[in-house]
């Protein structure tokens, strides 16, 4: 029997598609392409033109399924998960995943729960297992000290949340061909006990650590408050966003959105700066999925200097003063 | 104002040590603590109270050892607390320890909002916190920053997210899972220590919460470990000391290169 | 005093002993081995460090020393309080980074044979799980080498309940100053075999002999310990309780610890902790341990109790390792968060009869008043010794700092005379106390010190410029 579809779940803000949406769509296609099945990407908007919607037909969707309605402008979960739900019931994919966002993390527990289905959070790897064509699903735990691969072997759909960033956005490809299916908008589907009533943009720009390309961590070596200017200037000149571990927010250094490992956010960034950072598991566990990673720290024995790629023993308050300049140097040429 | 916080014990993993050979988590010497970021639930749970009078209850589900996870939410403030525990609950996935823990908390009764840590710092999912909105049919919201309001039924809080933050107005009852934004853990008392342990903790079993013994524990989830491995940390990368002005030059100048060389500046 | 130079032609005698990579000419390098955590002003540079690795080495090194007349410095973690690892007079530092091995654990025998470079929290992550440990717990346990911790008898936060270094060391192997090797003591619990000398070497701050090799005698592990932090609205009504608490309560706690509003306050605004010390004047850490949970919690309730009754404001309570640590990282951030404060600053070592430490509190805070500085006072309450800090006044200038801190030190020093107390309880005289060493101490105990010295050490070459100055004999 053939399998039925695999989902993605696009995310949209201000209108505009996010890129989230893309990277979905490169795990999607390989999961699909395996299973000789259609991926398709679901968008729950406000609105958004045909035109816009193509690009995720460019870049993999065979098929996309579009419910429209100002009560979808903003997130709330629970109208949401009502579109969601009513959809897999109609449609009954195989595979649903989502993007480990906030809105992923609060929208697939709330959805699975009623599909009555398992979901895995936060999978760094998606695979189908050979013979049963089950999803496989593998995500650290404990801190990142294990790796655990789950599966969901008799409940559908299999559903997961992927970190951001951690693929890169599939390509596109003008010649992609696919429909846009646009389901109408059941108004009893919506629930008006959450309202969002306002956003306040976090002023402190660069704060979606999650996002950026790179990030430049400080920790307790940087002594006090003051001293993360030294930080800010390096994130600059590497037009990166500024980190922190643990000990530098509980001080109260910088605030916690900035804040990297188990009890903050995970960042899969390109380009990872610790400095004047130990390297906890605590820490470790939220960003040494990075591509490259970069220590700065005065004790030898650090455990951070373990997951470098490069790294410099020495006095930050030297080190850093000197990197800058020397980049500022390298720029000029 | 009645408030019921899910609190987990878990390993205390800030400085957990694992078996390279078995891969397996060296449990021995590490304590089982409270969930460090149910704390920030707890905390957030005994000023709403303190504001609006009411009763803080902590349900754990868990090892009868749990009783000392939910002594301790008592000690810092917490006005009675409850146990699930039994073998059936063993194995459970989020979606089972959802389901169980909202027919727990449906038993206990009445109650005005449910507080929950972000996730756990073992399991790492934050999946259940949703999961027992999803199944109690509540109001949900995540990543709660603030609690600004509560007034006749409905309350306004700020949730974080990508880029910054989302005021709601929510009917009641309400879920939340909070941030630690929201609260900064008082410390335990020895008075609320004292109460804790003369205070008896009933351990409620799947019959007495009249929890549906084929929707929990193992059989009850719909997800499998298949296999668990460690992964391998180190990357062995260049490691260059500066101890004066020349070593602090020349390491630099290869970092610098090296940065370069992969084509991040 | 006059000592030869460290000339090229030393320096290759001592690459032939120790080999020539583990020999440290260069300034740069040098300058981190030229101070310890005393001011600046105590500081000065070695012209030679050698980094040896057996004892065999070492006496080699002081017979050449001898035959040369160059002063030598051992040195282990450079966390000192008093300079005793300052080369005062340049010459020879030997530094132990590379004896640092943990020969044996003698389960039979509860004890643990350690090389000098050992740092001390190393000695029980090695017996973790054995149910045995190393009752030694300086506040810079993390950093300081053992070897240090003999040198100096260092003390630190369980001192009430299990006493100070010298109470463990059952064993030595030292170099003398003249280069000979010798065992001092042995694995044993009883040994009055001719006088106490390993005694006499701990706390000799290096300048009886340079230990090689260490014998510590374990203790069993308490399985249960809960702390205590107590706010109290004042100062007095803190302090007061100490003496109570093992007199009333009838408890000998691990640790009572003492911390005034400014230490606290300091430190939690730089862990940005949370605890309500506003509207506390002052706050003890009260450590209990034992075997049996009901036992420890019944002592943390009477203490606990004995609090409420004396004006206490509230009793938290930690009997995890997560609230523990919570607790005391704000006891052991003190230093670092003053010396953000206020990074010119003295921070003394002063010990009193514990029943004379309410008035000795009260009275710093007036010599704080009296010379318009900030002194905060924190410590180890439960064995009489407080570490009064004074902060330099931002707007004095360096000459006036130095000016009032000598005065307010006089006055301090008279303080501990008149109640019966010493100058330094645990981090040595070296060479920051030494001037005011005959404040609380008599001409002819400072005689007997001299003529041991001068006996053990004719040349007067072992980490000279120390406790006291002396007369080069040769």
């Amino acid at each position: 029997m053939p399998h039925r579809e695999v989902w993605t779940l696009a995310e949209a803000g201000e209108g505009k598609l996010r890129q989230v949406s893309f990277e979905l769509l490169s795990r999607g296609r390989k999961l699909a392409d395996k299973l000789e099945t259609q991926l398709c990407s679901v968008l729950l908007t406000g609105s958004m033109s045909d035109e816009d919607l193509e690009q995720l037909i460019k870049r993999g969707a065979d098929k996309v399924y579009v419910v429209e309605s100002p009560a979808l402008e903003n997130f709330t979960v629970e109208t949401h998960s009502n579109v969601l739900l009513d959809l897999i019931k109609q449609y009954k994919p195989e595979i649903f995943i989502a993007a480990a966002t906030t809105t992923g993390r609060t929208l697939m527990p709330h959805v699975s729960i009623r599909a009555n289905t398992g979901l895995t959070a936060d999978c760094t790897g998606l695979e189908i297992e050979d013979g049963t064509g089950n999803l496989l699903q593998t995500r650290p735990a404990i801190g990142g000290n294990i790796l655990a691969t789950i599966k969901t072997p008799e409940h559908r759909p299999q559903m997961a949340t992927v970190r951001p960033r951690s693929t890169r956005p599939a390509p596109i490809d003008e010649n992609n061909a696919g429909r846009i299916i646009r389901v109408e908008f059941k108004n009893n589907l919506e629930d008006k006990r959450v309202r969002r009533i306002g956003f306040r943009k976090n002023e402190d720009q660069g704060i979606d650590i999650q996002s950026a390309d790179v990030v430049v961590s400080g920790g307790k070596g940087l002594k006090k408050k003051e001293n993360f200017a030294l930080i800010r200037d390096l994130a600059d000149r590497l037009e990166g966003v500024v980190g922190a571990s643990r000990d530098a927010v509980d001080r109260g250094w910088i605030s916690y959105p900035h804040q990297v490992g188990l009890s903050g956010k995970t960042v899969t960034p390109k380009l990872y700066f610790a400095v004047g950072i130990s390297g906890a598991i605590q820490h470790l566990a939220g960003m040494k999925t990075a591509d490259t990673i970069v220590a700065i720290n005065s004790d030898p024995e650090a455990q951070i200097f373990k997951v470098a790629d490069f790294g410099i023993v020495g006095d930050l308050f030297e080190v850093l003063p000197s990197l800058n300049e020397k980049l500022e140097e390298v720029r000029s040429r | 104002m009645n408030i019921i916080i899910p609190v987990k014990q878990v390993p205390e993993t800030s400085n957990v040590k694992m078996d390279e050979k078995t891969g397996t988590m060296i449990r021995d010497g590490v304590e089982s603590i409270i969930n460090p970021l149910d704390l920030y639930a707890i905390e957030t749970g005994i000023q709403l109270k303190e504001k609006f009078g009411g009763l803080v209850t902590v349900i754990s589900m868990g090892p009868p050892a749990a009783e000392r996870a939910v002594k301790e939410a008592m000690a810092m403030g917490c006005d009675g607390g409850i146990v699930l525990t039994g073998k059936e609950f063993a194995g459970s996935d989020t979606w089972a320890t959802s389901y169980a823990l909202s027919e727990a908390i449906r038993k206990i009764g009445t109650w005005d909002l449910i507080l929950c840590g972000e996730r756990a710092t073992d399991g790492d999912t934050g999946q259940v916190g949703p999961g027992i909105a999803s199944f109690l049919d509540i109001s949900l919201a995540t990543y709660v920053s603030s609690v600004e309001d509560i007034d006749n039924g409905l309350m306004v809080v700020e949730r974080l997210v990508e880029g910054g933050y989302e005021k709601l107005q929510m009917e009641l009852p309400a879920l939340l899972t909070v941030v630690k934004e929201i609260s900064y853990p008082r410390l335990p008392t020895l008075r609320g220590k004292q109460k804790a342990r003369v205070t008896e903790v009933p351990r409620w079993s799947v019959d007495s919460a009249g929890i549906d013994k084929n929707r929990i524990g193992l059989n009850g989830s719909p997800t499998r470990v298949v296999k668990i491995e460690t992964p391998k940390v180190a990357r062995g990368g260049k490691i260059f000391a500066a101890k004066d002005e020349e070593s602090l030059g020349r390491a630099v100048d290869e970092l610098v290169d090296f940065l370069v060389m992969k084509e991040l500046i | 005093m006059k000592y030869n130079q460290v000339t090229p032609a030393i320096v290759s005698q001592l690459s032939d002993i120790v080999g020539k990579k583990y020999i440290i000419t260069d300034e740069e390098k040098m300058s981190t081995y030229s101070h310890d955590e005393t001011p600046p002003q105590y500081a000065h540079m070695p012209e030679a460090v050698v980094i040896p690795r057996k004892a065999e080495e070492i006496a080699e090194i002081v017979k050449l020393a001898n035959r040369e007349l160059i002063p030598i410095t051992p040195r282990g973690g450079g966390t000192g309080l008093s300079g005793g690892s300052i080369p005062s007079f340049g010459g020879i530092v030997i530094s132990f980074e590379r004896m640092n091995s943990i020969l044996e654990i003698d389960y039979n025998n509860m004890l643990i044979v350690v090389e000098p470079g050992v740092i001390t929290s190393e000695i029980n992550v090695s017996l973790e799980g054995s149910g045995l440990f190393y009752a030694g717990y300086p506040m810079s346990l993390l950093s300081c080498f053992i070897g240090g911790n003999v040198a100096e008898d260092a003390g630190g936060g369980k001192a009430i309940k299990y006493g100070v270094t010298s109470r463990y060391v059952i064993g030595l192997e030292i170099v003398t100053p003249t280069g000979e090797i010798v065992q001092l003591g042995g694995k044993l619990v009883k040994d009055v075999t001719g006088y106490n000398l390993k005694q006499l070497i701990v706390g000799s701050e290096g300048t009886l002999g340079i230990v090689t090799k260490i014998i510590l005698k374990l203790s069993p592990m308490p399985r249960y310990m809960v702390d205590l932090l107590v706010l109290f609205k004042d100062t007095r009504s803190a302090i007061r309780l100490v003496p109570k608490i093992m007199m009333e309560c009838g408890i000998t706690p691990t640790s009572i610890e003492y911390m005034d509003q400014l230490s606290v306050k300091t430190t939690c605004d730089y862990l940005n902790e949370s605890l309500p010390y506003h509207n506390a004047g002052a706050m003890l850490l009260i450590e209990v341990d034992g075997n049996k949970e009901e036992h420890v919690d019944a002592d943390a309730d009477l203490i606990g109790e004995l609090c409420f009754q004396n004006e206490a404001i509230e009793v938290y309570v930690a009997d995890n390792n997560t609230t523990r640590e919570r607790i005391w990282s704000v006891r052991r951030n003190i230093d670092e968060a003053l010396r953000i404060l206020s990074p010119v600053q003295t921070d003394e070592d002063t010990v009193v009869p514990i029943a004379a430490i309410t008035e000795f509190v009260e009275e710093i805070e007036k010599i704080a008043e009296k010379y318009n500085i900030l002194i905060p006072s924190f410590g180890h309450a439960g064995d009489g010794n407080l570490h009064p800090t004074l902060l330099k006044n931002p707007d004095s200038t360096m000459e006036e700092w130095f000016e009032t801190e000598e005065k307010a030190l006089r006055d301090i020093y008279g303080l501990c005379k008149k109640l019966g107390g010493k100058i330094t309880g645990e981090h040595g005289i070296g060479c920051k106390r030494k001037k005011y060493l005959n404040i609380v101490t008599s001409e002819a105990e400072v005689e007997m010190m001299k003529k041991i010295k001068q006996a053990l050490d004719p040349n007067n070459i072992m980490n000279p410029g120390k406790i006291f100055d002396i007369t080069c004999s040769s």
